[in-house]
């Protein structure tokens, strides 16, 4: 059956113009564009400033908005033909559309004369029926069959129609739900629908426990999240005082340092060598403890993973396992939630830090150097505390800079052993609220 | 800075950028919605003459930051100015009884301001042409990225610097590297393609005075063909059309033949080996059988 067919005809323009933007965004989505809600919602602001009757400005609106690379241009066009049909096809479709109802209607009819009970029809659903006509003539056939046996069994009574009826019902159930696991990649589209557009300055959000923050507030403060993990990730990488070759002579710093020489530059300060190769590594604990912060760990690696080219990303549990190849396709933020989610399998494991850092430093030994900036998300419990700090203290000497970010409530840190032991030997910084993480970007970070 | 599409279209024309009604309509629509525009586009198809075009449309200054890989905040933001500094310094010496102090020397009068900082505190909205964005750094791109989300900036010896005005902004990308997809989430996006051959032939009688229709489309439609072979290593821009233009009529040609293009073929592709491939495979017999075939939209019939 073709996708729903849909026009913008002038006359019902205002009311189904957003709802058709919606579902047009979510076919692209499917089709691997990368669409968020800010192109949906700069889709919408164009077309407020366009002539929607004009069928190449209305195009042209949307392409610019939704589309952002050349190889997605051919895409978007198939789509946005095959979605937005002239009136006249419109027309033609919703006639074939119309006579697609009526043999749907003479399938129903069929379904429910041959699903009968002494006689009588069956209590199915229009639905139910629909999924009946849909079996294979097989399938079919041992439904009647199984009918027919069981009216002419011995001692069958009419009470039986309710039993039976059931015993129908979960088949057809049990055809359907094998159905759509084959083709599930249909499911998971819906990404952040209409309703999200919330505002993210909400004052309230900063402060609340990250695990209480309601459904409802969510949309708002994954966006907030993401937001301070980008801003957290620039400040990582920012480049201040490097300059084009190694050991340039750093003015800025000279001249602080000799002002109390009255300007004759004494001590020369250098830059220090130009770090190219900045990356991020970011561990991500998915033990048990820390499920109730799943949706922050992903979204705060969604937003790093906006603006960081050398993101890689560990899940670890009582082992470690590379996300980032999951996170290179462009697909849409809702899509990668869902596959990270999926492919750890590990999620809802117990924590061995030091096992999951020395499996990483064995398997990926590149990736740990001066030049990493490692982010740890982790709660802190972990078993054999006493190896993990070993592993942490070798790999906080081999990188850069560990930085530990700790959902757990501040006041619950005195309670456990291994926050103390692991917060003295790299830096932690609390982020069970968002206002939290917050600071640590704003603060001494 | 209010401008309709239709007067956006006619001023285009009369800075003599000659673009389709898609593009003039994204270039609106940026400008509406205040967001950045990212042109991609094969080298020489007018990407950078966008952005200059603007601020001759909406007579304001153009900011240029050219982008390279290695480009750090110091080109791009600001730097401190340590000749002056240091006359500071020297001329306080010899006045003995006041201590000079840090804050004196990193105030607002020893920045040098740089591209980013200079459209930022402009009085005026200026246009901002980031230029070759592909070519700089991924950590200077995420750098650009929060600029031009929040338009403002922290010097750590000043503090914030909010924009006075918001820039109109053009980043332009030869496609070496994806960008991220943050940074195009800020932008309108526009690819510019080679234009259509009677869009060049506009360009070309808009930037080449005194040519003729018909070497017009001749020269339009040759340009044409050859950016359609697929083995040439460096398909020929417009700058490169322009040239050959301007130089077939400065040796007072108002016609092509196979022999003049043979002749003058090293004003179009620039390769060696594109030249060799010419010689090979077109020739002055391939420029002939191109000038009398009429169907790729070159209609000689419609020129005098
Ligand atoms: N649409 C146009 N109308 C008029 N002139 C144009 C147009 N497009 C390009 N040109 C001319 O072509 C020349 C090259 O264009 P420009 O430098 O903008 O190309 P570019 O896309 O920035 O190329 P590169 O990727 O090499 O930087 C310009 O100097 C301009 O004169
Ligand atoms: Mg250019």
């Amino acid at each position: 059956m073709p996708v729903s067919i849909k026009d913008i005809l002038p006359e019902s323009r205002e009311s189904r113009l957003e709802e058709n933007i919606a579902t047009f965004v979510d076919m692209l989505r499917r089709e691997g564009l990368p669409l968020g809600t800010t192109e949906m919602i700069d889709a919408l602001k164009a077309l407020g400033r366009v002539d929607l009757a004009n069928r190449s400005e209305f195009k042209a609106a949307l392409q610019t908005t939704l589309v952002k690379s050349y190889r997605d241009q051919a895409i978007f066009s198939r789509m946005f033909d095959h979605f937005f049909v002239p009136q006249e096809e419109h027309q033609r479709k919703s006639e074939t559309a119309a006579s697609y109802r009526q043999q749907l209607e003479n399938l129903i009819n069929q379904a429910d004369s041959e699903l009968q009970f002494k006689g009588e029809s069956l209590q199915l659903s229009e639905k139910e029926l629909q999924q009946y006509s849909s079996l294979s003539q097989q399938q079919r056939d041992s439904l009647q069959d199984f009918l027919q046996k069981t009216e002419t069994g011995k001692n069958v009574e009419s009470r039986f129609r309710p039993l039976l009826e059931t015993v129908v019902k979960s088949h057809l159930r049990y055809c359907r739900t094998k159905k759509s696991s084959e083709q599930e990649s249909f499911h998971n589209a819906d990404g952040s629908g209409a309703g999200s557009f919330a505002g993210s300055e909400d004052q309230g959000l900063r402060e609340k426990d990250i695990e209480a923050i309601r459904a409802a507030d969510m949309p708002a403060a994954e966006q907030l999240l993401q937001k301070l993990s980008r801003k957290l990730a620039v400040k990582i990488l920012r480049r201040r005082r490097t300059g084009p070759r190694s050991g340039t002579l750093d003015l800025r710093r000279s001249m602080r340092e000799n002002m109390r020489f009255g300007g004759i530059i004494f001590k020369l300060k250098h830059k220090p060598k130009r770090r190219s190769k900045q990356q991020i590594l970011l561990l991500c604990d998915v033990s048990a403890s820390m499920k109730q912060y799943s949706t922050f760990v992903l979204h705060f690696l969604l937003g790093l993973q906006e603006v960081v080219r050398n993101l890689t990303c560990f899940s670890f549990s009582d082992d470690v396992e590379n996300l980032t190849p999951g996170l290179k396709g462009r697909k849409d933020l809702q899509h990668i939630l869902d596959r990270v989610i999926r492919q750890s399998q590990n999620w809802g494991g117990g924590t061995n830090l030091g096992r999951a850092l020395s499996e990483m430093a064995r398997k990926y030994p590149d990736l740990i150097n001066a030049k990493t900036t490692v982010i740890v998300v982790s709660d802190t419990k972990t078993v054999s505390l006493d190896r993990s700090l070993k592993e942490l203290e070798k790999l906080n000497e081999r990188v850069k800079r560990v930085i530990w970010l700790n959902p757990l409530p501040l006041d619950q840190w005195p309670d456990y052993r291994s926050v103390n032991a692991i917060s003295e030997i790299v830096e932690m910084w609390p982020c069970s609220t968002i206002g939290q993480l917050e600071e640590v970007l704003t603060g001494r970070l | 800075m209010t401008t309709t599409l239709s007067g956006l279209r006619k001023k285009f024309e009369q800075v003599g950028y000659i673009c389709d009604e898609s593009t003039a309509l994204t270039v609106y629509l940026a400008l509406d919605l205040k967001k950045p525009l990212l042109i991609e586009g094969a080298p020489g198809v007018g990407k950078t003459e966008m952005g200059k075009v603007l601020a001759e449309i909406l007579e304001t200054e153009l900011i240029r930051l050219q982008c390279y890989e290695g480009l750090d905040e110091t080109k791009a933001l600001y730097e401190w100015n340590y000749q002056r500094q240091l006359l500071r310094i020297q001329m306080n010496r010899n006045l003995e009884d006041e201590q000079i102090r840090e804050e004196d020397l990193f105030s607002s009068d020893y920045l040098l301001e740089r591209p980013l900082l200079k459209a930022i505190q402009a009085e005026k909205p200026v246009v901002l042409l980031i230029d070759e964005v592909d070519k700089c750094d991924p950590e200077f791109e995420a750098f650009l990225f929060e600029v031009l989300s929040d338009f403002q900036v922290s010097i750590p010896e000043l503090g914030t610097v909010a924009a006075k005005n918001i820039p109109v902004v053009v980043l332009t990308s030869n496609n070496e590297r994806e960008l991220s997809d943050g940074l195009k989430r800020r932008c309108l996006y526009l690819y510019l393609d080679f234009p259509e051959v009677e869009k060049e032939v506009e360009i070309i009688k808009a930037k080449v005075p005194g040519i003729g229709d018909r070497l017009a489309w001749e020269t339009a439609r040759v340009v044409a063909r050859l950016r359609k072979k697929q083995d040439l290593r460096k398909k020929p821009s417009i700058a490169e059309t322009l040239d050959w233009a301007r130089a077939l009529v400065a040796l007072n040609r108002n016609r092509l033949d196979g022999k003049l293009v043979a002749d003058t073929l090293n004003l179009v592709l620039k390769t060696h080996a594109d030249q060799q491939y010419f010689k090979r495979e077109i020739g002055p017999e391939g420029v002939e059988k191109i000038l009398k075939n009429t169907e790729d939209g070159g209609d000689i019939c419609r020129c005098q």
